[in-house]
């Protein structure tokens, strides 16, 4: 694990590193062009780590700390739900759990002109991407797709939104498909929206899979794949 | 020359660590140190948009709030928020997120000497946990100096009562580099040289203090140690999920 005394790591990739440890001496490197994603901070020569977490690589030269936090960092091309705040003359102002509020303009919806602009109350939970992120700036949202179709974003109506972290949306987003949802939609009938941004909204017929299912996520975050299925495997037979 | 300490320690040996992160579950990060009986909890919110008045919106600002055990904030707890304050900003990042303000709220659940430190070491894990990005850890601890000119680390609440002056020292902590030993960067080596904050109370020579300075430091190693394993695993049981 990177013991100092049995001499130095020729890597830290794949080990879990703390803030203030030296990953990688760029005027060693053959390559001299790297991609840092979240975590890491070139000081001079030397790329240091911010944030608790594990090293990943991915070839042919991207590295960045994996970790898992409630708030989020914005980055262009994420799917996130936010809430609106506040409504302008120009944009809607959304929380999306960063470190500034969101703007959304009026016009960024599916046939979006200055005669149709939708009206949000404040409180209204909305599925939007991330166009702009550029740091210490408002990132910017919108509710197309990149050809400007609808595809699927937009205000969310009822049912029930849960405030959880970046690694649990991580896991629900990837694929193969999260163990805790197939099993639930083996028996179940619902529908799931997952914000990057740790916020996920289950709605169903009845409030009781709604509330199973949102449990059984929220909890989903600390078992492994066999164990998020047997918890669904007993969950279900409570319900039914 | 031994000195006797109450409770059996070497002067050199320190209470019994334990530390937990993410108890919390509504704060964006949360930590809990205690160094024998002494516990505090930290936990932190933020970034959120918007500073303070006063403070500079192009760097982050950092907010820290002190609750005692009992009673009333008083003239104490806003020197130690004071303290804590400066400290956590010289390792924080703060042009990283401009125009946000990051609280950190510190709860004494028990004070058996050796407060700040403890409290310094709670915030630092709280930090990680909440993803705020820092320059290096910081651990902390507390030497004092006994009436025979003896150094102790760690001391309880009746030891530092009785003792003629104490040192509260907070270090970077050591890092992990791949870098080989002895390389030629000075500027790491002059990181983990360093000293981030040192709070005196009483009157010692200027010798005792480098004194004090040294056993400090060769004992956050194992502190340092300590908290590393600590955090690393957290990683490691979320790490089998990574996707």
């Amino acid at each position: 694990m990177g013991d100092k005394s049995s001499g130095m790591p020729s890597t830290l990739v794949d080990q879990p590193v703390v803030p203030g440890d030296v990953v990688l001496d760029v005027s060693t490197l053959t390559n001299r062009a790297i991609k840092l994603g979240g975590g890491l901070r070139q000081d001079a020569d030397l790329i240091r780590v911010t944030k608790g977490g594990r090293l990943r690589f991915s070839k042919p030269n991207k590295y960045w700390v994996e970790s898992s936090q409630m708030r989020y960092v914005p980055f262009v091309e994420d799917t996130v739900l936010g809430i609106v705040i506040d409504s302008k003359a120009d944009n809607f102002l959304v929380d999306i759990k960063g470190p500034a509020i969101a703007f959304l303009p009026v016009l960024a919806f599916e046939g979006g002109t200055r005669r149709n602009i939708p009206k949000f109350e404040e409180g209204t939970l909305i599925y939007v991407r991330v166009v702009k992120a550029n740091p210490g700036t408002n990132p910017e949202l919108s509710c197309t797709d990149a050809s400007g179709k609808a595809a699927g974003f937009g205000p969310l109506k009822d049912g029930f939104m849960l405030e959880c972290s970046t690694g649990l949306s991580r896991m629900l987003l990837s694929s193969p498909t999260s163990p805790v949802l197939e099993e639930f939609g083996k028996k179940l009938s619902f529908e799931v929206a997952v914000g990057l941004n740790g916020r996920v909204w289950v709605n169903a017929e009845s409030p009781s899979t709604v509330i199973v299912v949102s449990n059984a996520i929220l909890k989903s975050e600390s078992l492994s794949s066999t164990q998020q299925r047997i918890m669904a495997h007993k969950l279900l037979e409570k319900v039914h | 020359m031994e000195i006797d300490r109450t409770d059996g320690r070497s002067p050199n040996q320190l209470r019994p660590l334990a530390c937990s992160r993410g108890i919390l579950h509504r704060s964006h990060g949360s930590a809990s140190w205690s160094q024998g009986d002494t516990r505090v909890i930290a936990a932190v919110y933020g970034p959120k948009a918007g500073t303070k008045k006063n403070e500079n919106p192009e760097r982050a600002c950092l907010e820290v709030i002190w609750k005692p055990k009992t009673g009333q904030s008083g003239k104490e707890e806003k020197e130690y928020e004071t303290i804590l304050k400066r400290t956590l900003q010289s390792i924080c990042i703060l042009t990283i997120n401009p125009n946000t303000t990051t609280s950190i709220i510190i709860q004494v659940v028990h004070d058996d000497g050796s407060l700040l430190p403890c409290a310094v070491n709670a915030a630092c894990v709280a930090l990680v946990d909440a993803g705020i990005p820092l320059k290096h850890l910081a651990v902390s601890i507390c030497c004092c100096l006994a009436t025979c000119g003896h150094v102790i680390l760690d001391p309880t609440k009746l030891e530092e009562e009785k003792m003629k002056a104490f040192a509260y020292l907070v270090f970077p902590n050591s890092i992990n580099s791949i870098l080989p030993e002895g390389s030629s960067h000075t500027k790491s080596k002059q990181l983990e040289d360093g000293l981030v904050t040192s709070v005196t109370h009483g009157g010692m020579s200027v010798e005792d203090y480098f004194h004090c300075l040294d056993r400090g430091r060769a004992a956050t190693a194992r502190l340092s140690d300590f908290l590393r394993k600590n955090l690393q695993s957290q990683v490691l049981g979320e790490g089998s999920k990574a996707g």
